[in-house]
């Protein structure tokens, strides 16, 4: 290629373990990097995790090195709070536009935590995905970067609002801060958006939301995590107390021309790590996998073997056709078992969807996809992380590698 | 083509799985059946079925015409649909069991001809060709005395009550049955679909 590139600039949206990974291996290149995320913090949907499979490892220390890197590293410049809404040029000379959503909180913040003492109002908590609520001036979670509270835009102008900023010290608090607009060169851009858990509303015959003891595996991941809402405790949310029988429900909307035609590749393993979570936590408890067939990818079929050598856990080869509300409102597992052809219906005191991933929810402006929503790398632009396909960890941040090595190439010929 | 062996007592067909996913309404979609379970599980009428539809596609991907074509579960099937809105393939199954239950009729398979819902739907097409609508009287008495003068005698006796009640609530009349205006236009469009069929299961 004879063009000299105008920017060897690499920008990389969202900030999950996929972006991050990406900004790092560009950055540490010798490339100038831009990381956009939209969250106000990084680490993006792994830092809702318990732990990771294989090696059952808290999520906390992968981010933690990762975070150590971003700040050693003079050549990322990381914006939260900001989105991409426009993109235009072609690879080697794009124009991004940048367009950031007021935190109301300046890099001042020491995170003492003081303004959140006085915050009254409740708003949702998207980390805990809804199960908890959080005050109106928060810290997103314990694992934040940057390591910054923010302010709900919902108490602003209001009395609340006056005394959240009276109560910060060292005066970090600016509820005057409005939506800016930016304008970036950058030389080839990474998708790094990720994904959302699919919405279990849309599985009618599951009944999530209508029977209080069925829950997604994402839920499962904050009922088991120490910082959760019930502080690591694995409870039925209808009645608080431990469960006994625990069903968990394989390929819920994957796998389903109704709903996502793939699979999404890790949840058999991520429920595989949820019986190891409930038998840990109560080894009196049975846990019963439903499944069509067990997907365990890549090198991690001896994970598969552990699980299968539980006594306590028992595999049903039948994908559930409902479930039912019991006498006491219980969930009743209701299908065919496909080796005996026995129909059963079987009550539980949890049920847990695993529920697959589908490409994160605004579709990255500029990005070519795919026939699912998934982004296809092409000249200049390129994805990495679920935002290519459905990927555990360690693929994310293989394919991270792979495309930062491809954008540093294409700013650089 | 693929033609179904003429052999009815021949137990197994290996060609049968072909033959269904080339000639059954629905059947080119079978060959994406994953053996979930969901279609069975979903089945209200699935404890009166011999297999249920999961365990039936199987069994045609084995190649057992036989017990396929002589299986209840393709005539126990009342077309619900909550098998096929479940299934995550998206299988016709209900149009599968209807023309495999032709299919077993054609083929001459006893067990077919003799099944409590060939019956009926043998009377209910009579009675449908014949008038353009179901007369319940001829209807019943053709079903019931398709199983012998006894038995026939039997049922009918069986069900008098029902019959009363169905007469005093306007149901079932008395009197000569009642054929629709434009019978023929009716017979024109039973002649269209048979038409229709016999093209579809020749894989046309
Ligand atoms: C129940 C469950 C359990 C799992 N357990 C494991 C496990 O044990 N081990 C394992 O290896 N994997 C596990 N996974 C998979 C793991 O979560 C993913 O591999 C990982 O999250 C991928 O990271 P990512 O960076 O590609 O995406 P994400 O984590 O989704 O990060 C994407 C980031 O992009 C941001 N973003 C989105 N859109 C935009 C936008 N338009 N502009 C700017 N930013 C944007 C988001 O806010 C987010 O921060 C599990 C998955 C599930 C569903
Ligand atoms: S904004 Fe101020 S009060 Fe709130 S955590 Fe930061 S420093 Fe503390
Ligand atoms: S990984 Fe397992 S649960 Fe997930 S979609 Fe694939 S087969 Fe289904
Ligand atoms: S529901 Fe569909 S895919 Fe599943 S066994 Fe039945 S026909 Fe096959
Ligand atoms: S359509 Fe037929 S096979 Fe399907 S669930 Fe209903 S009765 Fe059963």
């Amino acid at each position: 290629m004879s063009d000299k590139p105008k920017s060897q600039t690499v920008l990389v949206v969202g900030g999950g373990i996929g972006g991050i990974s990406a900004a790092l291996e560009a950055a540490e290149c010798g490339a100038e990097v831009v990381l956009i995320e939209k969250a106000p913090t990084l680490g993006g949907r792994v830092a809702a995790l318990n732990r990771y499979f294989p090696k059952m490892c808290h999520p906390t220390c992968g981010l933690e090195i990762n975070y150590q890197r971003i700040k050693k590293n003079p050549r990322i410049k990381v914006f939260t709070m900001a989105e991409v809404s426009g993109i235009s040029g072609s690879k080697g000379d794009y124009t991004v536009t940048v367009t950031t959503t007021p935190r109301h909180v300046t890099p001042a913040c020491t995170a003492c935590g003081d303004c959140a003492k006085v915050a009254a109002s409740e708003v949702a908590d998207p980390f805990n995905y809804g199960l908890a609520k959080m005050k109106a001036a928060y810290l997103p979670h314990a694992m934040a970067f940057p390591m910054r509270y923010v302010v709900d835009p919902s108490v602003v102008g209001t009395p609340e609002g006056q005394a959240i900023k009276a109560a910060c010290k060292v005066e970090a608090i600016n509820l005057d801060e409005k939506p800016e607009s930016f304008a970036l060169q950058v030389g080839a851009v990474i998708w790094a958006t990720g994904w959302k858990p699919y919405d279990p509303k849309n599985l009618t015959m599951y009944r999530h939301g209508e029977i209080a003891d069925v829950i997604t595996n994402v839920e499962m991941e904050r009922l088991a995590s120490h910082d959760g809402p019930t502080k690591g405790h694995i409870l039925k949310p209808s009645s608080g107390e431990a469960p006994k029988k625990v069903a968990l429900i394989q390929c819920a909307g994957s796998r389903d021309l109704n709903h996502l035609a793939y699979c999404s590749r890790i949840c058999c393993l991520a429920s595989m790590k949820h019986a190891a979570y409930v038998r840990e936590q109560y080894p009196e408890a049975e846990v019963d996998i439903y499944y069509i067939d067990i997907r365990a990818h890549d090198k991690l079929e001896a994970f598969y073997q552990k699980a299968k050598a539980d006594p306590g856990i028992r595999w049903i080869k039948s994908k559930p056709s409902r479930i039912e509300k019991g006498a006491s409102g219980e969930p009743v597992v209701c299908g065919e078992n496909t080796l005996s052809r026995e129909v059963y219906a079987n009550a539980y005191d949890l049920v847990v969807l695993a529920t697959g991933m589908q490409a994160s929810a605004q579709p990255p402006a500029g990005a070519q996809l795919d026939d699912y929503g998934f982004v296809v790398s092409e000249e200049g632009v390129f994805g990495a992380g679920v935002a290519t396909g459905p990927l555990d960890v360690s693929m994310s941040v293989q394919s991270a590698t792979a495309a930062a090595l491809r954008a540093v190439q294409a700013v650089r010929s | 083509m693929n033609a179904i062996s003429p052999n009815p007592s021949r137990a197994y067909d290996l060609n049968f799985a072909r033959y269904v996913y080339e000639n059954i309404d629905g059947g080119e979609r079978l060959r994406m059946c994953m053996q979930c379970g969901a279609c069975s599980g979903s089945c209200p009428i699935g404890q009166q079925m011999d297999h249920g539809p999961r365990k039936l596609f199987m069994m045609i991907r084995a190649g057992m015409k036989e017990a396929v074509l002589t299986s209840n579960t393709i005539w126990n099937c009342v077309s619900c649909y909550n098998c096929v809105v479940r299934c995550p393939r998206k299988v016709p199954i209900t149009y599968i069991l209807h023309d495999l239950a032709n299919l077993a009729v054609r083929e001459g398979f006893d067990a077919a001809k003799k099944a409590d819902n060939a019956r009926f739907a043998k009377a209910f097409m009579w009675s449908a060709r014949k008038y353009g609508r179901t007369d319940e009287r001829l209807v019943t008495g053709i079903y019931y005395f398709s199983f012998g003068l006894l038995e026939g005698m039997k049922r009918g006796m069986g069900n008098q009550k029902i019959a009363l009640n169905m007469i005093k609530t306007k149901r079932m009349h008395l009197g000569m049955p009642h054929a629709i205006k434009a019978k023929d236009e009716l017979q024109n469009i039973l002649a269209k679909a048979q038409e229709i069929q016999d093209r579809h299961g020749k894989g046309a």
